[in-house]
This record gives C-alpha cells, structure tokens and sequence, in this order.
C-alpha cells in the first residue's frame, strides 16, 4: 500500500494563493487611495495585476518617440524582472524619465513567490525633467511633458517604501489565509480521498471473505447431498432385505428374530427420515429445489398427513383431529405440502405430552389464500426461541443432554418449501400452553409451473452473525 | 523524503511532531514559534475548529541560506491526535524525514501513548517509511505533573526504544528548544549519511544548526551555546 504524493508537498503559484478578482479589487483601491500605480507579478513573471494611476498622458507621450519606446521598455523589463535580493525590503528602480518604482519580492514561508512594483512616482526631490528624458527626442516638448508630470503623484522615496511596507503586510495577510484555505481544502479532500481508499480495500477483503464463505458453504450442501444419497442406497437395502427376512423370504424366524428384525427395520426407517431431509435441505441450499405444481385437494391433503402421524400419536396416548373446513382446491407440489404439514405434526406429537391434543385444520383467508394450521397442546416455545425456530439445524433445547431428539432440519424445510411456493409459515406460541404452526398459501402461487428453482436463501433464515 | 532541487539549491525537510491528542504537539509547535525569530520562520498555521481541538493539523515553515548558498526549508507538521483523523496523520506523515513523538509522561496515559506509537509505526510502514531509517525523538511531555512517571521510568524507556527521550513541560516552554534540536541534529546526521550534505551542498552539521539556533531563544534551555547536543 501507498499514498498518493500530498499536495502538502507541493509549492503553489502566487495567482493559486490568492482570488484574483477579489485581489484586483483591492488593488485597485489601494492604488486609488495612494495616487500611485500597482503591479504584481509571480516568480514566472506573469502580471497578475496591472492597475495604472495617472502616468498614462506621461508615459504615452514618452512612447511617441522611438527612443523613449526603447528605454520605457527596458525600464519594464527592469522592474518586473531585475533580480533583487530574497528579502522583506524594498528597491528603488529609477526609470530614465526621472520617476521611480519601488520594488520588493513577495516572501512567503522563505521563498520568493512573486514582486510588487510600487510606481511610478515622482521622487519630492526631483525639481526638473532629467536630460535622459528631454534628450531622447530632438522634438521633445519638455513644458507638455512636464504637465503631463503633473498627473503623477509626487511623494517622498521613504514615504512611497512605507506605503508599500503596508501593501505588503496586507499582502502576506492575504496569502497566508488564502494559502490556509487551499490546505484545509486540499486536506480535507485528501483524508477523504484517504478514507475512502481505506474502506474501498476493507471492502475488498470482505468481499473476498464472503465470496470464500460462499463457496465453502456451497461445498458442503453439495457434500451433504452427495452424501446423502450415497447413505441412502445402502440403508434402502438394510430395511428391503429386513422386510425380506420379515416376510420369510429367508426361511421362518422365531419370534425374538422377529422382534430385532423389527428394531432395524424402525431404526432404519428413522435414519431414512433423517437422511432424506438432509438431502432436501441440501438440496434447498443449493438451490436445487423443483415445485412439481397440481391441483391439491386441501382436504385430502390434511387427511394423509394425519393419518401418516396418527399411529405415533395414538401410541402416545394424544387426541389427534382433523377440520378440512371449506377450504378450495390449491395449485401446488403435493408431495412436499404433504411433507410440510407431516413434519410440522410430527413435531406436535413430538413435543406434546400424553393426554395432550393435536388438531389440524384449514381456513379461508382474503387474498385468495389458504392457512392450514397444525395446533397442539404440548411445552410451546418461549418468545426468545420464538423467531429462530425457522432456522437450519436450530434447537430450542442445543444441549447435548436434551429430551427430544431431531437434526433441526424439519421447520427449516417446511419454511423453504412453503416459501417456494410463495407462501409464508407463522408460528404462535406460549411456553407450557402449546403452539400452532400455520402454512399460509396463495391459492394460485405467482410461480412459473414446474421448473422453478427455488432460492436457496429462505432456508438459512435470519441468520446471525 | 526530503526533497532537493538541485537547480533552484534547495533542500526542503519535513518534520512531524506524532502523538496521542492532548499530548502537547501543538502546544510545542507554538512555543517554538515563540522562541524562533521571525527572521528564520514563517506563521504558525493551524487548521482547527471551535469544537475539536486541532481538526487537521499545524504547520510552521523554518527557512535559511547556508553560507554557500543552498536554500533549506524546513517544514514542522503536528498530525491531528483525535483517533478518527487517521487518514489525516498518513497524510501528513508522508515523506516524513524526521518524527518527534511528544508522549504524555503521566502513568495514566502509558497505554495511549503505546498505542499511537504502534499507530506511527503502522502509519509510516503504510507510507513505505522505515521506523530503523527515520530519526525519531521521544519527547515526555508534562514532567511537572505529579502523576508523570519518574526517572527510573525513563531508564526503563530508554533501554525498549532506541530514540533518545528529553523530557518536557511543553507548556512552560521547557524541554521544546532542546527536543528540537535533538531532532534535528539528528535529521542532519541521517540526510548526511544518505544525501552527503557536507560534501555535496558544503553544509555541516554544525553550520545546519546554528542557521537555525542562531535565531533561537535559548534562554533556560540546557543547550550548551550551540555547541553540541544536549547530552
């Protein structure tokens, strides 16, 4: 990393120090007030400001002859750029006509960064027009020349340094604050400039860091998937060949043979489940995720699901009720609406003690759309669990001893397909009083049939950081 | 970097007085504007604003001729010590050739003063300065008050860092003049050893100092008539 070079480092040009409009203006009364012309020139020698004060008859009759035209130019060339020493004070620069220019460098934090010329004036002690004037014409009509000379102001050599001592405080004023502005201008633009630079490669590296998450991210959900589906051919063959030796395939079993044959085949079944929402919610990270659309009948729909969970509920000793209501045909995937409500009902059963109530319903809402609600009667979530519980691998309970099982993965799911669908989950809950789940649908999902793949966002969830 | 303009016979160096804010940069910078005659020294500019103290920084020009002619233009720059002016104080760090680091010296302030220290290091690494090659002078500023750390303290410092330590009470004016100079005789030293000065440009070191000193009140300070440095 490195900065730009500073403008701290550069020098400025006199005319960049200062407003040479503003600067005009105050030279120009300033010359006014004194009688006596101004001119101020950068250290290259170009004339910022000219402001001329009763010379012009005089210096315009001089310059009717070929010889005055001559010398008035030499003197110019003189006042503007004879060098004179990089000091605070004042040089007299005498012009052939007799007049005077006072001149002093424009000293700014040591360096000489322009001049001012003072003049011309007419020196008190001059009494008569000097023979290097009268002579430079043989026609050089001295008493016209002389009036003219009266139009220049007379003044005293000191009195003309003094007045120009004063100019050139006001001077050195007016860099300095000019000069300050342009740093404080300059500067401020610059820590910007800086800042900016700065947070621009700060953004940067995130950028780098997310774009890695990223990848590292999709590189799992395609592990799990991969995964997923490689666990799954082996286990389909542990339950076939178990229903196999069940059904006597392999010769007659006793009853103990049974019985652990059972075991595996549930167990087996259970790790099928959990591989199986492992493989959607990969599949949903990575935005793999199909809507196969038909016309579901909502009742029919509440009725499987029901029915898939009502062995383990009675087993459990729950009330289980099922209310279709009224509610229309739906446009949407069946298979995985029916995986919604059995998941969301799996985890009624799960989490509600014996005794307790199931009840799954639908209902009408404006809008075209359908809510269907699963309501129990179990331990409820608290408000801090409340907004989380839609999240991937989520547990209200995460300790390592906690009384009800689960990868964390069904809500998640239910949220991702609901949300594929356009729809949106909700959930109501009091802790020790029980919770309804409700899947809220549009009758028609704005969706283009079939093929739409779903983005995998919805599914992570809020996340926090 | 020190600039040089061999045509024109320049040498223009930037000093930076770095440290925590309400350390006393500032404050040095005024009374060596106080100390130095005008002849030598432009104005002190500070660029600040009614509610926060130095919001961008100050700067005093130091200027002469040497005996054969070359020009020296030294620049003093404070850096803003309020830690969000951060890209300020890179800024003004840049090329620096010389850095007085002013520290607060009261024991409550140790772990501030650490931690712009590590700032000016990171800083001038990010301006591609190397904190071996660059002189650096630790002022302890604020001797007089009761919480500053003691003598045995300083031996301490002086066996971490290789900078030579002159302890100060800024405000008084004590210990200004005498940090100045260590700092610059040794900017002198480092610009010789890199620039040649005494045999390229005929300036030495003491001629390079006495330029300056000559037009210094020294009054009080414990510099030995111009001689040499203060130890």
């Amino acid at each position: 990393m490195s900065l730009a070079p500073s403008f701290l480092q550069q020098s400025l040009p006199l005319g960049d120090l200062l407003d040479l409009r503003a600067f005009a203006d105050v030279c120009q009364s300033f010359a006014e007030l004194y009688r006596v012309g101004l001119k101020v020139f950068d250290e290259s020698g170009n004339k910022l400001v000219d402001v001329k004060v009763g010379n012009a008859d005089f210096c315009g009759y001089i310059w009717q002859k070929a010889a005055g035209r001559e010398q008035c130019v030499a003197t110019v060339g003189r006042v503007k750029s004879e060098a004179v020493p990089e000091e605070p004070r004042p040089v007299a620069v005498h012009c052939f006509s007799g007049c005077h220019y006072v001149v002093q460098p424009v000293m700014y934090e040591g360096d000489a960064i322009g001049r001012v010329v003072f003049g011309p004036f007419v020196p008190d002690e001059l009494t008569a027009l000097p023979a290097s004037l009268t002579s430079i014409a043989p026609d050089f009509d001295v008493a016209l020349a002389a009036g003219y000379m009266q139009k220049i102001r007379r003044v005293p050599q000191a009195t003309a340094e003094k007045i120009l001592k004063h100019f050139m405080d006001l001077l050195d004023v007016m860099v300095f604050t000019g000069h300050k502005n342009i740093i404080a201008a300059k500067l401020h633009i610059e820590a910007v400039q800086e800042s900016f630079r700065e947070l621009a490669e700060k953004n940067k590296q995130l950028e780098e860091s997310y774009a890695r998450l990223k990848e590292l991210d999709r590189l799992k959900s395609n592990f799990l998937a991969t995964m997923s589906h490689e666990l799954r051919t082996p286990l389909t063959s542990v339950i076939g060949y178990s229903e196999m030796m069940l059904e006597g395939l392999g010769g007659p079993l006793t009853a103990e043979q049974r019985e652990y044959l059972g075991i595996i085949m549930e167990k087996g079944e259970n790790l099928l489940q959990l591989i199986t929402s492992i493989l959607d919610i990969s599949k949903i990270e990575a935005g793999r995720v199909r809507l196969v659309l038909s016309e579901v009948d909502v009742g029919q729909l509440l009725r499987d699901a029901v029915a898939t969970i009502l062995p383990l509920a009675r087993k459990k000793g729950l009330k289980v009720t099922c209310e279709p209501g009224g509610a229309p045909r739906l446009q949407a995937d069946r298979e995985k609406l029916r995986q919604c409500l059995v998941n969301l009902a799996s985890n009624a059963v799960k989490f509600t003690p014996a005794g307790g109530t199931l009840a799954v319903s639908s209902r009408t809402l404006p809008d075209e759309r359908v809510a269907l609600d699963v309501a129990d009667t179990g331990i409820g979530i608290s408000d801090e669990h409340l907004s989380r519980v839609f999240d991937v691998f989520y547990q209200v309970d995460g300790s390592t001893t906690r009384e009800y099982g689960g990868a964390g993965l069904g809500l998640a799911i239910v949220k991702s397909f609901v949300e594929a669908h356009g729809g949106e989950v909700a959930v109501a809950s009091r802790a020790g009083q029980g919770s309804t789940f409700s899947v809220i649908l549009p009758v028609r999902p704005r969706l283009e049939p079939a093929v739409t793949p779903v983005d995998p966002t919805p599914a992570v969830g809020p996340r926090t950081p | 970097m020190v600039q040089l303009n061999n045509e024109a016979r320049e040498i223009a160096v930037k000093v930076v007085y770095y440290g925590p804010a309400l350390s006393g940069k500032t404050t040095n910078l005024q009374a060596l504007y106080q100390k130095i005659d005008p002849a030598v020294r432009g104005r002190l500019m500070t660029l600040d604003t009614k509610d926060d103290r130095t919001l961008f920084f100050d700067m005093m020009p130091v200027f002469f001729r040497t005996a054969s002619g070359v020009k020296v233009k030294l620049k003093l720059y404070t850096v803003p010590g309020q830690v969000i002016h951060e890209s300020t104080r890179r800024i003004v760090l840049q090329g620096t050739d010389a850095i007085a680091f002013v520290a607060d010296s009261r024991r409550s302030e140790a772990a501030s003063t650490l931690a712009y220290w590590n700032n000016m290091l990171k800083n001038m690494e990010a301006n591609g300065l190397d904190p071996q090659a660059v002189p650096i002078v630790i002022q302890l500023n604020k001797k007089d008050l009761p919480e500053a750390r003691g003598e045995e303290d300083l031996a301490d410092l002086r066996r971490v860092v290789q900078s030579p330590v002159v302890p100060a009470v800024a405000i008084r004016g004590e210990g200004v003049v005498e940090t100045f100079w260590t700092l610059l005789s040794l900017c002198y030293r480092n610009l010789d050893r890199t620039l040649r000065l005494a045999d390229h440009w005929q300036l030495g070191e003491q001629e390079f100092l006495s330029r300056i000193f000559d037009h210094v009140d020294r009054r009080g300070t414990r510099l030995p008539g111009g001689e040499a440095g203060p130890r």
